[in-house]
């Protein structure tokens, strides 16, 4: 089962402390959203009152067309895969990923037959005797799903699920959780401060900073053409240079660009360091020395300081075939595609 | 000499401890009227005379009852008292928890005149039920104090995904806050178990003509030393030995897993 979500006007405060501004968000049946942020910008508090453990101060949150603002949790058609993943320890898998259904009032010998079936859908099939503690963190957070979808919710909401497992068990994880999600096909609302894990994963990305959105759409718009200078940041590795936007364009110290750009005045141009490149592209930024140079093996990280702003360090990742060595002058450039220019922040 | 010194120490002081109960025990199987050297035996012949006795036998089925009945009266309120002051936010929480702990520093002697005065002034007559009532009030502050130290986030963010799971409130407390706490839990009450057991004096002040083991023994002993005394005595012991080991193999042991 799945139901579009429809988020209009959510502000909230704890006390004096406003969590979440004036938040409005679609999001579509059989969507995969994250929603990404630094700890604190609000992206949990959203998760909560999707799941109706927090009440909005204002705002209204609707659930296939219903509204569901003031519904308890119990009554959403919503489940929720905690972060701890706060499974049921007296209980074996088999009871645990049955409790929903025990609790919507099934009988034991169905609701024994679809949490066997839940199980092996997340590949624990063998298991269903077992306690949680006999499971490493892995199969947990595979328990834990399989118990959020056991009652065949209308979105799931997720709260950082990954968030304690390691780096190659995560990247695992992503994928089936993807997989899984095509194959049920509900709605998954997913909170993380892993970009890579956002990217990897989501059909939309919603970047929330201090309670706000500060921009949504597909991961590779977010990347390429960010909507915000902290999106920009947020979303990778980037280079900032201060440059004056005119009636004639924009002012950098490698030459006058024509670029799309803001406001006139002080402004930030973004160029992320693998736009930077010696073969030839549009925009030519000149001989530059290099600082220092450390191979990454998937590329060369290299400190670059241009002969046209001396005063400037723009970080690049190279090909990595011959390793630079300190004091080289590389001809560098980038494509115009890859730069963003924003009004410089107050 | 170093390396022995310790063990010297370890059973010295469990000789200091023990003497006196194992003296008890040995003479209570004494061949003869009095309970002193030189020991004659052994016979079980005060065994088999205390347990012929009736009013004894009696006394004894009323510790049970008062010790079950006290005991889970005070789990019952110290658990429901801990959940809520665990799970709510409540105004002068830390307030309420200091008078429901409060009692564990009063004297039985005081709680026992206490209630004395107040259940004779209420009307009601001194048996079995009000000594009851006395257990529950000096249990409940210690079954509290267990319960509510044993509450944590872990079983609060179990209970959150109960209730997200359509859990209602009654569903989260006996499916899911229970049995994660029911080491807890158990060791409360056999705690209060063995207190209450033991209890003489406020059982002494709140009972009349039904009465508990340990008032029966006082009754007893103001008629002289009788071997009888430590058969009972040793019966007594043997009971609370048992309850101690129950608690030690079901409840403590799974604990440790």
């Amino acid at each position: 089962m799945t139901a579009p979500v429809t988020l209009s006007g959510l502000n909230h405060w704890f006390g004096t402390y406003q969590a979440l501004v004036d938040i409005n968000l679609d999001i579509e049946a059989g969507e995969y959203v994250t929603l990404l942020g630094p700890s604190g910008c609000g992206k949990t508090t959203l998760l909560s009152v999707l799941g109706g453990f927090i009440n909005p101060s204002e705002g209204s949150v609707m659930i296939g067309g219903r509204d569901m603002t003031w519904v308890a949790p119990a009554k959403r058609p919503t489940t929720t895969m905690f972060q701890d993943y706060a499974l049921f320890p007296h209980m074996s898998l088999r009871e645990n990923v049955g409790f929903g259904l025990r609790m919507a009032g099934m009988g034991r010998a169905e609701r024994n037959r679809k949490a066997d079936a839940q199980l092996s859908l997340v590949g624990l099939a063998d298991d269903a005797e077992k306690r949680p503690h006999e499971l490493s963190g892995g199969q947990r957070q595979r328990v834990a799903l399989a118990r959020a979808l056991a009652v065949e919710p209308d979105v799931l909401l997720l709260d950082e699920p990954l968030g304690a497992l390691d780096l190659k068990l995560r990247r695992a994880m992503q994928d089936e959780l993807k997989a899984i999600q095509r194959h049920v096909g509900t709605t998954f609302v997913h909170v993380t401060h892993d970009q890579e894990e956002a990217m990897a994963i989501a059909d939309r990305i919603v970047v929330m900073n201090a309670g706000r959105i500060e921009d949504q759409g597909a991961p590779a718009r977010i990347y390429r053409q960010p909507a915000s200078l902290f999106a920009a940041d947020f979303m990778g590795e980037m280079n900032h240079i201060p440059v004056q936007v005119t009636e004639h364009g924009v002012e950098t110290p490698f030459g006058r660009l024509q670029l799309p750009a803001p406001k006139r005045g002080a402004a930030t141009l973004c160029l992320r360091p693998e736009a930077i490149g010696t073969t030839d592209a549009q925009i030519t930024l000149g001989p530059a020395r290099v600082r220092d140079a450390a191979f990454f093996g998937t590329h060369i990280r290299a400190h670059l300081v241009p002969d046209a702003a001396p005063d400037l360090v723009l970080i690049a990742h190279l090909p990595p075939v011959d390793m630079p060595a300190p004091g080289d002058v590389l001809v560098i450039s980038a494509g115009a595609d890859t730069i963003s220019v924003f009004p410089k922040e107050p | 000499m170093m390396r022995v010194l310790p063990w010297v120490y370890l059973a010295v002081a469990f000789v200091f401890i023990y003497l006196p109960v194992a003296t008890l025990v040995l003479f209570s199987f004494q061949d003869g009227q009095l309970p002193v050297p030189p020991f004659n035996g052994p016979s079980l012949r005060w065994y088999a005379d205390i347990l012929g006795d009736s009013r004894l036998t009696a006394a004894l089925i009323n510790s049970v009852l008062v010790a079950l009945g006290a005991s889970l009266i005070a789990v019952t309120l110290g658990f429901l008292a801990a959940y809520g002051l665990a799970r709510h936010v409540l105004p002068g929480s830390a307030l309420i928890r200091a008078l429901l702990i409060a009692p564990l520093t009063v004297s039985y002697l005081i709680v026992g005149l206490g209630l004395l005065i107040v259940l004779t002034q209420a009307g009601l007559g001194l048996s079995l039920m009000t000594a009851g009532i006395g257990h529950v009030v000096i249990n409940l502050p210690l079954a509290f104090a267990i319960i509510f130290a044993a509450m944590g986030a872990q079983q609060q963010n179990a209970e959150r995904a109960a209730r997200d799971l359509g859990a209602n409130e009654a569903q989260v407390i006996l499916l899911v806050t229970v049995p994660m706490l029911a080491p807890a839990i158990g060791a409360a009450f056999f705690l209060s178990m063995t207190f209450s057991w033991d209890e003489f004096i406020i059982s002494f002040l709140l009972t009349r003509f039904d009465v508990t083991l340990p008032v029966e023994i006082w009754s007893m002993l103001r008629s002289g030393l009788s071997p009888r005394l430590n058969a009972i005595g040793s019966l007594v012991f043997l009971v609370s030995i048992a309850v101690v080991l129950t608690l030690e193999l079901l409840v403590f042991r799974k604990r440790r897993l």
